[in-house]
C-alpha cells in the first residue's frame, strides 16, 4: 500500500499537469487536493487498522539484488505521523496558494505533488540507497517550486538551495556507499537494508563509524537546518511561493530531524553517544542565535524563517539528551512545528500577496482591516513562544526536560530561549497587526471560508497535542523503543 | 464536590463563546456571556467549598486525564483542593465576578476601543480560567499551565488598546520580564523532577525530607525567581508600573487581586520544600522587605493615581513575601485576601475617576473631587483605610499579623522594616486621596453621572468590595484560623510593639493631611537640588529601568542589529566568491584564438613529460 500511495502522488502529479490543459486552471488545484485528501484518509485507514509488529504497513522485493538493493518500505510510529503530516501539510500548501499562481498552474501542482512524494519515500525507506533516491526526488521540484515562482530575488535563492542540499547530500552518499563496503569489508554481505546494516555497523572500526556518522549528521543538520550550516534557509523560505515556504518549514525541515532519529543515531549509537554533547551545543546554538536573528529581522517572512531554526534546536537538543522525554520532545517538536510555522507562513504569503510588501515597517494596525488574520496571527505566534495548552510546549518542555537530565549547563542556556522566543514572537505581532494603523494601507481583505478552515484546522490540531498528546506519543513510542538507542 | 472541574470550566465556556463569535454578540449579550460565567463560576466555587468544608476532608483531588506519560514523566491534569487553593479559588471567582460586573459598565461604549468590548471579556474570562488551573492545579505542569496563561493573558489586557504603541511596549516588556522569572521556574521544575521523580506537588513534597540541603535550597530559589518575576518583586518588578497602561479593571484583577499574588501563591504551596531551607526562607524574607521599602519611596513620588496604586501594590505583595520568608505562611494568605478585596476597591474607585475626567491620571490635575464624585470618593476612603491599616478594617488584621510575627521570629529588622513601610504607606496615600479630593479643582469631571450611581453595575461592585474590605479582615479571623491554622499568635493587641505597629500609619495620615491637606508649601522643599534629584530618583522607580535597559536591552539589540544579515553566512559568501574568482580565471583563458590553445597545449605537453622524465 505504501508504494501504491506514492505512485498515487506521482500519478496524479502528471496529471494535475496534464488536466490543466484540458480543463482550464482550478483542475490541477482539485486534483492534488484529491490526491492529498486520499492520501490522507489512507494515513487514517492505516492507523484504524492498527499495526502488525509495530509496522502498520509493509512492503518490500528486490529491486537490485546484484548489490543487495532491495525496494523496502515500512510505516511504523514514527513514519506514519510524519506522512499523515505530510497529506495534511499538502492540503494546507494546495489552498495557502490557490489563488497565487498566475503561470504554469498544472506544473506548479505537479511539483508540489512529486516533492511529497519523496517526502513519503524518505519517511518509509528502509533501504539506504532507495533512502538516497527518494532524498534526491524531493530535491529538484523544490528547486523548481523556488526558482520559478519564486519572488524578486528566486534565483539566487534557489542556487543556494540547490548547493546546500546537493552537496550535503552528496556527502551522505559518500556515507552510505562507505558504510555498505565497509560492512562489506568486516563480514562479506553486501547489503543496503536498514536493518541488516543496523546489525552489521558495530563490525566496523570505532574511528570510521565515527566518521560516518558525521556524514550522515551533516546531511541532515544541513536540511535540519542547524547553526552552521542554516544559512540557506532564510533565503529559500524568504523568496518561496507560500506553497514552497509551507512544504519547507512544515515538511522538507523535518526530513533531517527523521534522519537524524532513524539512521545517524541508530546506525552508530556509540559514536552518536559521543557526539551527543555537541548535538546538544550545537542545538542550543540554534535555538539562542536563530532567536536573535529572528529578532533582529524586519522582513515577516525572513523572522518566521529564523524563528524555524530555532525552534529545530529543541530537536537536537532532544535527540541527543539520549533519554525517552528528549526523544518524545523531539518528535512532538517536528509535529507541532508543522502545524505552527506552516500557518505563520501562510499568513506571511497572505500578507505579501494583498500588501505586495513583506516588510512590517509597510504594516502595523492591521488588526483593524483584517480581525480573523490579527487573531489568528496571535494564536499561532501564541503557540509558537510555548504556550502550554498548545503543542509547541509539549514538545519543547520535554525536550529541556529531557536535555536537564543529560547536561545542566546546556539545558539552561537552552531554557534562556523561551525568552527569546517570546522577543520575537511579540515583535512579529506588535509590529504587523498591533499598533498604529499604517496609512498606506486603506483596506485589507480578511481570511475567507477557504482559509479559516484550514487555519481552524491546525489550530485545533495544536489545541489537542496541547492538552491529549499521548495518542502521538504512543505512536513514536514504539519506533523510539525500536531504535534501541535509549537505556 | 466532584464538580469542581465547572469552576474553571464555566470561565473557559465564556473565553470559547466570545473568542469563536469573533465580536458578533450583540454588547448586552456580551456582558452576558462575560460576567455570567463568572457569576456562575463563584456560585459554583461557593457550593463546591460549603461542601468541601462540610466533608471535613483535608484534601480532594479530582483527576480529568493523564497530560502525557513520557518514560517515568506522568503529569496528570488533576484538580487539587485544600484549604489554601480553597481560599485562593475564593478570592479569584468572588472579587474576580465583582471587577468581571464593575467592567461591564466601565468598558461599555468605551471610546478608546468601541469595538473591544467582546475581546476585552474574552481576554478577562481567559485569564480567569488560567488562575482557577494555576490554584487548583495537582501538578506542577498544570500549575505551569495557568502560570504561562495568565502571564499571556496579561499581555493581551495591557496591551489591549493597541493602537498606541506605548501600550504594546508595556505590554511586551510585562511578558518578556515575567518570562525570565518563568525561565528560572522552568528549570526549578527540571532539577525537582530529576530530585523526585515526580512534578506532583504533593507526591514531590512528600519527598524533600531525604533531599540534601544545598539541592533543597537551590530549587527553592529558582521556584523564587519564578515568583518575583509574577509577584513584581525586586529585582524583576519593573513591569508592574508600566502595566498600568491596561483597562483599569485589568489593573485591579490581573495586576492587584490575583496574577501578582501568584507568586505568593507558589511559595505558600511549597512551603513543605521551603521548610527544609532555612537560607530560602531568609532569601524570600529579604526580597520582601527591600521590595516593601524601595516600592514604598516610589509610591510616594508617583503622579500618576494608578502607578501609586502599582507601586503601593508591590510593596503589600512585599509584606506577604516577607510575612512567608518569617514563617508567617496564614498571615501572608491572609493579607493575600484583605490585600485583593481594598485594593481591587481602590482601582475600581480610580477606574470611576479616571472615567469621570476622561482618562485623566494626574493626581495633581485632579483635587476637589470629594463633593461630585460621592460615590468613588467613599469607596477610595474605605479602600485607603484598608491600605495603610486603620485599626478594625480588613488590613489592619493581616497586616497586624504579619508585622507582629515578624517581630516574634524574626525580630526587629523585619518588623522595624515593615513598620517604616507601612508609614510611608500611609503617608502616600494620604498624599494620593487629599491631592485627588480635597484642595482646588483643577480638572472639572465631564460627565460624573457615570462615575456615581448611573450604572448600577458599577456601584453594586463597589459596594460590595467596601463591605468585604471592612469587615473581611473578621472573615479572616473566622474562617481562615479554621482553614490555614491560626493566622498569629498576637499575644496582646495593647503591648508596646503592637501599639507602636498600631499607630505608625495613624501618626502618617496626620503628618500627610499637615504636607498634603493645602496648607503646607512644599515649593521650599523642592528647592535644594538634592530633593529634588532624589524625588525623580523615587519617581523613576530607584532607577531599574535605566540599569536594565543599558545592561540587557541595549547591548542585546545593538549586538543583534549589526548581525541582522547572519555573519554566519559570510563564510559562504566568501566560498562562493573564489568560486566565482576562479570561474573567472578560467574564463579568461577561453579566447578563441587558436594559436593561444596550441601554445598553451605545447607547453602544458612539454611540462608533463619532464615529470613523466622526472627531470621536475
Amino acid at each position: 500500500m505504501i508504494l501504491v500511495a506514492i505512485l498515487l502522488l506521482l500519478i496524479a502529479g502528471v496529471a494535475a499537469w496534464a488536466s490543466e490543459r484540458i480543463a482550464g486552471a482550478n483542475a490541477p488545484r482539485w486534483v492534488s487536493l484529491f490526491a492529498f485528501a486520499a492520501g490522507l484518509a489512507w494515513a487514517f485507514f492505516e492507523y484504524w487498522h492498527g499495526a502488525v509488529d509495530g509496522l502498520y504497513a509493509r512492503q518490500a522485493f528486490a529491486w537490485i539484488p546484484r548489490f543487495g538493493i532491495n525496494v523496502a518500505l515500512e510505516l511504523d510510529g514514527l513514519s506514519l505521523l510524519l506522512v499523515a503530516l505530510t497529506m495534511f501539510l499538502g492540503i494546507v500548501a494546495v489552498v495557502s496558494s490557490w489563488d497565487e499562481t498566475e503561470n504554469g498552474h498544472g506544473f506548479f501542482q505537479f511539483n508540489i505533488l512529486w516533492v511529497m512524494a519523496g517526502v513519503v519515500g524518505v519517511f518509509t525507506a528502509m533501504d539506504l540507497f532507495l533512502f538516497f533516491f527518494f532524498w534526491e526526488v524531493m530535491l529538484i521540484p523544490m528547486y523548481f517550486l523556488i526558482a520559478i515562482w519564486g519572488h524578486e530575488n528566486k534565483g539566487y535563492a534557489s542556487m543556494k538551495f540547490f548547493l546546500f542540499t546537493q552537496i550535503s547530500g552528496l556527502l551522505m552518499l559518500l556515507a552510505i556507499l562507505a558504510l555498505v563496503f565497509f560492512a562489506h569489508g568486516a563480514t562479506g554481505e553486501l547489503t543496503f537494508g536498514y536493518a541488516a546494516l543496523k546489525n552489521l555497523a558495530p563490525n566496523i572500526s570505532a574511528d570510521i563509524r565515527m566518521w560516518l556518522m558525521l556524514g550522515f549528521f551533516v546531511a541532515f543538520a544541513t536540511k535540519l537546518p542547524s547553526v552552521p550550516l542554516h544559512t540557506w534557509l532564510p533565503d529559500a523560505h524568504t523568496q518561496a511561493p507560500t506553497a514552497g515556504s509551507v512544504i519547507l518549514a512544515g515538511i522538507l525541515l523535518k526530513t533531517g530531524a527523521y534522519g537524524i532519529i532513524r539512521f545517524a543515531v541508530p546506525l552508530f549509537p556509540e559514536a552518536s553517544r559521543e557526539f551527543a554533547w555537541w548535538g546538544m551545543l550545537l542545538g542550543t546554538a540554534s535555538i539562542l542565535y536563530g532567536g536573535a536573528l529572528a529578532f533582529s529581522q524586519s522582513d515577516f517572512k525572513r523572522l518566521v524563517a529564523y524563528s524555524s531554526i530555532a525552534h529545530m534546536g529543541f530537536i537536537l537538543l532532544g535527540v541527543y539528551a539520549f533519554n525517552e522525554q528528549g526523544m518524545q520532545g523531539a518528535v512532538m517538536t517536528m509535529i507541532a512545528h508543522g502545524f505552527s510555522t506552516a500557518a505563520l507562513f501562510m499568513m506571511a504569503g497572505a500578507l505579501q500577496q494583498r500588501l505586495h510588501s513583506r516588510e512590517m515597517s509597510d504594516m502595523g494596525g492591521l488588526w483593524k482591516h483584517a480581525p480573523r488574520m490579527g487573531a489568528m496571527t496571535m494564536c499561532f505566534v501564541v503557540a509558537s513562544v510555548g504556550m502550554p495548552g498548545l503543542g509547541n510546549f509539549v514538545g519543547e518542555f520535554l525536550a529541556l526536560l529531557g536535555a536537564f537530565e543529560s547536561s545542566v549547563w546546556l539545558a539552561v542556556a537552552a531554557t534562556a530561549g523561551i525568552v527569546v522566543a517570546a522577543l520575537y514572537g511579540l515583535y512579529l505581532l506588535q509590529r504587523s497587526f498591533q499598533g498604529e494603523p499604517n496609512p498606506n494601507v486603506r483596506a485589507l481583505r480578511d481570511f475567507g471560508a477557504r482559509e479559516m478552515s484550514v487555519m481552524i484546522l491546525m489550530l485545533l490540531g495544536l489545541v489537542w497535542l496541547g492538552v491529549y498528546p499521548q495518542p502521538v506519543l504512543d505512536l513514536s513510542a514504539t519506533t523510539i523503543a525500536g531504535l534501541g538507542v535509549l537505556p | 464536590m466532584d464538580y469542581l472541574w465547572i469552576v474553571p470550566a464555566l470561565p473557559l465556556a465564556g473565553f470559547v463563546v466570545l473568542f469563536v463569535t469573533q465580536g458578533r454578540l450583540p454588547d448586552k449579550a456580551v456582558a452576558c456571556v462575560g460576567a455570567g460565567s463568572m457569576g456562575l463560576a463563584a456560585l459554583a466555587a461557593l457550593f463546591v467549598g460549603g461542601a468541601f468544608v462540610r466533608s471535613g476532608a483535608s484534601e480532594h483531588v479530582a483527576t480529568l486525564w493523564t497530560w502525557m506519560a513520557v518514560g517515568g514523566f506522568e503529569p496528570a491534569l488533576a484538580l487539587y483542593l485544600d484549604s489554601l487553593s480553597l481560599v485562593m479559588m475564593g478570592v479569584i471567582t468572588g472579587v474576580g465576578f465583582l471587577i468581571h460586573l464593575y467592567a461591564t459598565g466601565y468598558m461599555w461604549k468605551d471610546h478608546e476601543e468601541p469595538e473591544g468590548y467582546s475581546r476585552f471579556f474574552a481576554y478577562m474570562n481567559l485569564f480567569v480560567f488560567a488562575m482557577l488551573m494555576l490554584v487548583l492545579g495537582d501538578d506542577l505542569l498544570v500549575l505551569f499551565l495557568g502560570w504561562e496563561g495568565v502571564g499571556l493573558c496579561s499581555y493581551l489586557l495591557i496591551g489591549f488598546y493597541h493602537k498606541d504603541p506605548a501600550n504594546g511596549y508595556a505590554a511586551r516588556k510585562a511578558f518578556v520580564v515575567t518570562r525570565v522569572g518563568d525561565t528560572a521556574l522552568a528549570l526549578g521544575l527540571f532539577l525537582l523532577f530529576w530530585e523526585v521523580g515526580t512534578l506532583q506537588i504533593q507526591g514531590a513534597l512528600s519527598q524533600v525530607a531525604s533531599m540534601d540541603q544545598g539541592t533543597a535550597t537551590l530549587i527553592c530559589l529558582l521556584l523564587l525567581g519564578g515568583a518575583v518575576g509574577k509577584s513584581a518583586q525586586l529585582p524583576l518588578h519593573t513591569w508592574l508600573p508600566d502595566a498600568m497602561a491596561g483597562p483599569t479593571p485589568v489593573s485591579a484583577l490581573i495586576h492587584a487581586a490575583t496574577m501578582v499574588t501568584a507568586g505568593v501563591y507558589l511559595i505558600a504551596r511549597m512551603q513543605g520544600l521551603y521548610l527544609v531551607s532555612d537560607d530560602a526562607r531568609h532569601v524570600v524574607a529579604v526580597v520582601g522587605l527591600l521590595t516593601l521599602l524601595t516600592a514604598s519611596f516610589s509610591a510616594l513620588a508617583q503622579t500618576d493615581i494608578k502607578r501609586i496604586l502599582a507601586y503601593s501594590t508591590m510593596s503589600q505583595i512585599g509584606y506577604m513575601f516577607m510575612a512567608l520568608g518569617v514563617g508567617a505562611w496564614s498571615a501572608a494568605i491572609f493579607h493575600l485576601m484583605t490585600h485583593a478585596f481594598f485594593k481591587a476597591l481602590l482601582f475600581l474607585a480610580a477606574g470611576s475617576v479616571i472615567l469621570a475626567l476622561r482618562h485623566e491620571q494626574d493626581i495633581f490635575m485632579m483635587g476637589g473631587l470629594r463633593k461630585k464624585l460621592p460615590v468613588p470618593f467613599w469607596s477610595m476612603i474605605i479602600g485607603s483605610l484598608g491600605l495603610v491599616a486603620f485599626p478594625l478594617t480588613a488590613g489592619f488584621f493581616s497586616k497586624d499579623a504579619i508585622l507582629l510575627t515578624a517581630w516574634n521570629e524574626a525580630g526587629w529588622l523585619y518588623w522595624g522594616g515593615g513598620v517604616l513601610a507601612a508609614g510611608l504607606t500611609a503617608l502616600y496615600t494620604a498624599r494620593m486621596m487629599f491631592l485627588t479630593f480635597w484642595g482646588k479643582v483643577n480638572t472639572e469631571p465631564h460627565d460624573y453621572s457615570h462615575a456615581n450611581f448611573a450604572r448600577p453595575n458599577m456601584w453594586l461592585a463597589l459596594l460590595a468590595l467596601c463591605a468585604l474590605s471592612i469587615g473581611g479582615g473578621w472573615f479572616g479571623i473566622g474562617v481562615l484560623d479554621d482553614l490555614l491554622g491560626p493566622v498569629a499568635e498576637v499575644d496582646s493587641h495593647f503591648s508596646p510593639v503592637a501599639l507602636i505597629t498600631m499607630g505608625v500609619p495613624l501618626l502618617m495620615i496626620g503628618v500627610g493631611w499637615v504636607l498634603f491637606g493645602g496648607r503646607a508649601n512644599l515649593t521650599n522643599l523642592f528647592g535644594f537640588a538634592f530633593v529634588r534629584n532624589l524625588r525623580r530618583f523615587f519617581s523613576s522607580g530607584w532607577g531599574f529601568d535605566w540599569l536594565y535597559n543599558w545592561i540587557f536591552a541595549r547591548p542585546f539589540v545593538w549586538l543583534v542589529k549589526i548581525n541582522k544579515s547572519d555573519i554566519v553566512d559570510w563564510l559562504y559568501r566568501i566560498i562562493a566568491g573564489c568560486a566565482r574568482v576562479f570561474h573567472y580565471l578560467s574564463a579568461l583563458t577561453q579566447t578563441g584564438r587558436l594559436r593561444w590553445y596550441a601554445a598553451n597545449m605545447a607547453i602544458g605537453l612539454i611540462v608533463l613529460l619532464l615529470f613523466a622524465a622526472d627531470w621536475l
